[in-house]
C-alpha cells in the first residue's frame, strides 16, 4: 500500500460521489463537502483497503451516509427538492424560468423517497448491478428491486399523467 | 416500423426485468430524432439520464483535494515521439548490418582456415622431398630425380 496513489485510486471516484450527494443533500456546496469529507476519510484509511472488497462501494456508502448525516444536522428532510440548488442567486423571473426548465427526470426523482431516489441513481445513471448496488446500501438484492419497482411504477405513473 | 420489441423492453423495464444491457438499449433507441408518438413521452426521461450522468465536479476541486493530500506537484509527462516508418525500422537495419559484418568475418575465417590445410600437405611433401634430397647425395642425379617422382616406399632400395 506504500504506492498507491490518491490521483488515480481515489480522486476519479469524486464525480460519482457528487452526483449522489447532491441527490441527498439537494445542495451543491454541501454536496461538495461531503463528497471531500468522503475522499480524505477513504484516503485516510488506506492500510485497510485490502480488507474492503470493492473500494468504490466503501465510498459510496461513505459518502452516502455523511450526506444523510448533514441533511439530518440540517434538520431538513431529504423528501422535496431544496431549491438552492437552482435558484439561489437568481432573480424571481429567473427562477420561474429556471423551474420551468427543470430537468423532467430532476423533477421526479427528487419527489421519490431518499432510498428509492439513490438506488435509481446507482442502476440508472452509474450503472451498477442489483449486488453492487446491495452491497453499497447493505441491503439485499431483493430489496433493491423492491425499492426499484416502486421508483419506477411512480415515474411511470408520473409520466402518463403528464 | 416495429416498436413491438422496444415496447416490450420498455414494459420489462418498469417491471425491473430489463438487463443493463437492454436498458441501455432503450436509452439509445431514445436517443434517435425519428420516436413514435405511443412512446414519446418516455424520450425526454431517458433522455436526462445521460445528461445526469454528465453532472460532475469543477476541476478546482480536483486541484484542492491534491493539495489536501500533498500531491500537488506537477506529474512529469513523457512526451510520445512521432516516429517514421524508416525510423521504426532502423533497429532491423542495425541488425541485418551486424548479422553480414559477422557472416563475413566468419566466411574470412574459414576461408583462411580451408587455405592452410590446401597448404599442409604441399608443405609436407616439400619436406619429404628435401629430406630425401639430403639422403640421397651422392647419387646420380637421374636416380635422384626418379626417386623424388616414386613413391616414399622406393626408400628401400636406397643405399645403406
Amino acid at each position: 500500500m506504500e504506492n498507491v496513489s490518491f490521483r488515480t485510486t481515489v480522486l476519479p471516484l469524486s464525480d460519482k460521489l457528487f452526483r449522489l450527494a447532491l441527490r441527498i443533500t439537494m445542495n451543491k456546496a454541501e454536496a461538495e463537502d461531503v463528497v471531500q469529507d468522503t475522499l480524505l476519510k477513504v484516503w485516510e484509511c488506506r492500510e485497510e483497503w485490502e480488507q474492503i472488497n470493492n473500494l468504490e462501494a466503501f465510498a459510496i456508502a461513505t459518502c452516502r451516509n455523511r450526506a444523510l448525516d448533514v441533511v439530518k444536522r440540517a434538520g431538513r428532510n431529504t423528501e422535496k427538492l431544496d431549491e438552492m440548488v437552482h435558484f439561489s442567486s437568481r432573480t424571481p423571473h429567473e427562477q420561474m424560468e429556471a423551474h420551468e426548465q427543470i430537468s423532467l427526470i430532476n423533477r421526479l426523482m427528487d419527489d421519490l423517497p431518499e432510498v428509492q431516489r439513490t438506488i435509481m441513481l446507482l442502476r440508472d445513471i452509474e450503472g451498477k448491478t442489483y449486488q453492487e448496488i446491495a452491497q453499497m446500501l447493505d441491503i439485499s438484492e431483493t430489496q433493491v428491486k423492491v425499492y426499484l419497482h416502486r421508483a419506477r411504477t411512480k415515474i411511470k405513473g408520473w409520466i402518463t399523467n403528464i | 416500423m416495429d416498436y413491438k420489441y422496444i415496447e416490450q423492453l420498455l414494459e420489462r423495464y418498469w417491471e425491473c426485468q430489463t438487463s443493463l444491457e437492454e436498458e441501455a438499449i432503450l436509452r439509445n433507441f431514445f436517443r434517435q430524432e425519428d420516436v413514435p408518438a405511443s412512446l414519446l413521452p418516455y424520450r425526454q426521461f431517458f433522455n436526462e439520464q445521460d445528461e445526469m450522468a454528465e453532472e460532475h465536479l469543477d476541476k478546482d476541486f480536483a486541484d484542492k483535494m491534491l493539495r489536501l493530500v500533498g500531491e500537488d506537484a506537477p506529474v512529469h509527462v513523457c512526451k510520445a515521439r512521432r516516429l517514421t516508418f524508416v525510423r521504426r525500422l532502423r533497429p532491423f537495419y542495425r541488425a541485418a548490418g551486424l548479422i553480414a559484418i559477422l557472416l563475413t568475418i566468419g566466411n574470412a575465417a574459414h576461408q583462411s582456415f580451408t587455405d592452410e590445410d590446401e597448404v599442409a600437405p604441399q608443405m609436407a611433401d616439400g619436406i619429404v622431398v628435401d629430406s630425401l634430397q639430403q639422403i640421397t647425395i651422392g647419387q646420380p642425379e637421374q636416380q635422384s630425380a626418379e626417386l623424388t617422382t616414386q613413391p616414399i616406399d622406393t626408400i628401400n632400395t636406397l643405399p645403406r
